[in-house]
């Protein structure tokens, strides 16, 4: 069964719709890509899933419970969480301070000093950083940062909001492995990204959007074969 | 100089207590609260109203009925327009200020309500052969008794950290779990407790309490939460400590021509200004790296 169902979405700022008839699904353990240009709509699809912009129509199902037009602050609690473009970290906060903030989104507050005690072993580089400020941490070291924090309230699906931005190439790597542990954890997740080959290759699917309309659906199998990603990516041939 | 030196020191934490009223409602709502020079008001008028009873009552029912203002002020008016354009929620502050001063004129009258506090705060004591007031001995305790508690709120607990994530990036923090309306809820219940600290110091001071009581105070509170660093509550407390600190001095400098003492202490504000824009503790993205 699908943890996270989104059915004919629509969204946008305003009048202004930015996303139209968005439907996917994902399961448990696996994840989904969501990947097109710069403004056709990627960013507000996931804030419009976690409650961070107002949705016009469609649905959103998380684990069978309808959280459309619930609050962000709510969502969070009902097990989906966001890591946001921009990795949006504390800077002034310490890393312990940010990790602390991730607690506020869980259910069962019993389980805190586990899900932290967790998320050092998941992210041990951070545990030698504890009490910095998250501002000083590396670019790499802010996004697994950010990971942790929305990991910590132990979300049924993971929301990720270009996690490749203004990374290095090592450090890419890094974080799209610990992604991976994340999910063979059980975790369903939903990655946007503008690096199509590196989301093709990862994702069990991936979806391309243009316009604010799904394009197309691809597999990994799909990245094998360049051509054809490079004609659906970028239209070319149309 | 010791008495000057102590009026300084009390005056600046005095406009600290008051400028991290409206810093915590600016942290989490983005919104500068004209209305809260009318907290300190209420605040003002209860005290003076309820001093038949025990101090400690007195102290309690101001407390409590001012937060209560301050949780309803941001129930009925401010929570229906979050999300507005800035410039509307300024103006709705002004009009709740001047609407606010005129329903206490209303209930209270236009005249002045007076009564002594505490009477055994009044009087004098000398060391050394200098006379020094007691009330500005308490008022110097009082104010870092309650700045080591707000302090402590603010560092050290769960709430504390909510407040300063929002006044950080309240789209974020909310995206974590921090429940929008009851944290703008316990900022504005907190800003309440803050006023009604303030009232009780200025009532000791000065106990002729009129519709306008709190304004002078928050006006120059705005002016310290500015040169502090607007998104910083430690600025905020910083600025309105300076800014109190430069009054005092300036009305004990200038001798008769005191009358100047605001122009001086804006030219000072434009000087800090110029120095540093964003306020004294802003650090802009200096602390950064990618």
């Amino acid at each position: 069964m699908a943890l996270l169902e989104v059915s004919n979405l629509a969204a946008g700022y305003g009048k202004v719709e930015v996303i139209t008839d968005i439907s996917f699904s994902v399961e448990p353990g696996k994840s989904v890509g969501i990947v097109g240009p710069n403004g056709v709509g990627k960013s507000t699809l996931l804030q419009a899933i976690a409650g961070g912009v107002s949705a016009s129509a469609g649905s959103v199902r998380l684990a069978g419970l309808d959280i459309l037009g619930k609050k962000p602050e709510d969502i969070v609690r009902l097990g989906l969480s966001l890591v946001p473009e921009g990795r949006q970290i504390f800077s002034g906060l310490s890393v312990k301070e940010n990790l602390a903030l991730g607690l506020t989104g869980r259910k069962d507050k019993k389980g805190a000093g586990a899900a932290i005690e967790k998320m050092r072993e998941l992210f041990p580089v951070l545990s030698t950083h504890e009490n910095h400020q998250a501002g000083m941490l590396s670019g790499g070291q802010q996004q697994q940062l950010a990971i942790a924090r929305a990991l910590i309230s132990e979300p049924k699906v993971l929301l990720l909001d270009e996690p490749s931005l203004g990374l290095a190439p090592t450090v890419i790597d890094d974080v799209f492995e610990t992604l991976r542990q994340i999910i063979e954890l059980g975790t369903a997740v939903v990655i946007v990204e503008q690096r199509a080959n590196l989301i093709t290759n990862f994702a069990d699917e991936t979806i391309i959007i243009r316009e604010g309309r799904i394009q197309s659906r691809l597999t990994p199998a799909d990245a094998a074969n360049s051509d054809s990603l490079a004609r659906t990516y970028f239209g070319a041939g149309e | 100089m010791v008495q000057s030196i102590l009026d300084a020191i009390s005056l600046g934490g005095l406009y600290a207590l008051a400028a991290l009223g409206l810093g915590l409602v600016f942290g989490v709502m983005r919104l500068v609260n004209f209305a809260h020079g009318e907290l300190i008001t209420i605040a003002a008028y209860t005290l003076v109203l309820t001093v038949q009873f025990p101090l400690i009552v007195s102290i309690l029912i101001t407390v409590i009925v001012t937060s209560l203002v301050a949780f309803l002020m941001e129930l009925t008016i401010y929570r229906r327009l979050r999300g507005v354009n800035p410039a509307i929620m300024l103006i709705a502050s002004f009009g709740l200020s001047t609407v606010l001063q005129r329903v206490y004129e209303l209930i209270f009258g236009a005249l002045p309500k007076s009564a002594v506090v505490a009477p055994f705060l009044s009087g004098a004591f000398s060391i050394g052969g200098l006379s020094i007031t007691i009330s500005s001995v308490i008022t110097v305790v009082l104010t870092v008794i309650i700045l080591l508690a707000m302090g402590y709120l603010v560092e050290r607990t769960s709430l504390g950290l909510q407040l300063r994530a929002a006044a950080a990036d309240f789209k974020t923090a909310r995206l974590l779990g921090v429940r929008a309306n009851r944290l703008i809820s316990a900022a504005f219940v907190l800003s309440g407790i803050l006023a009604s600290c303030v009232a009780f110091i200025l009532v000791i001071q000065n106990p002729e309490v009129n519709p306008y009581y709190g304004l002078n105070i928050t006006i120059l509170a705005l002016v310290g939460i500015v040169i502090g660093g607007i998104s910083s509550l430690r600025g905020a407390a910083l600025g309105g400590f300076i800014v109190g600190v430069i009054l005092s001095a300036l009305n004990t400098l200038l001798g008769n021509g005191r009358v100047y003492a605001y122009s001086w202490l804006f030219f000072a504000v434009l000087i800090i200004l110029l120095v540093k824009p964003g306020g004294l503790l802003s650090k802009g993205n200096e602390l950064e790296r990618v």
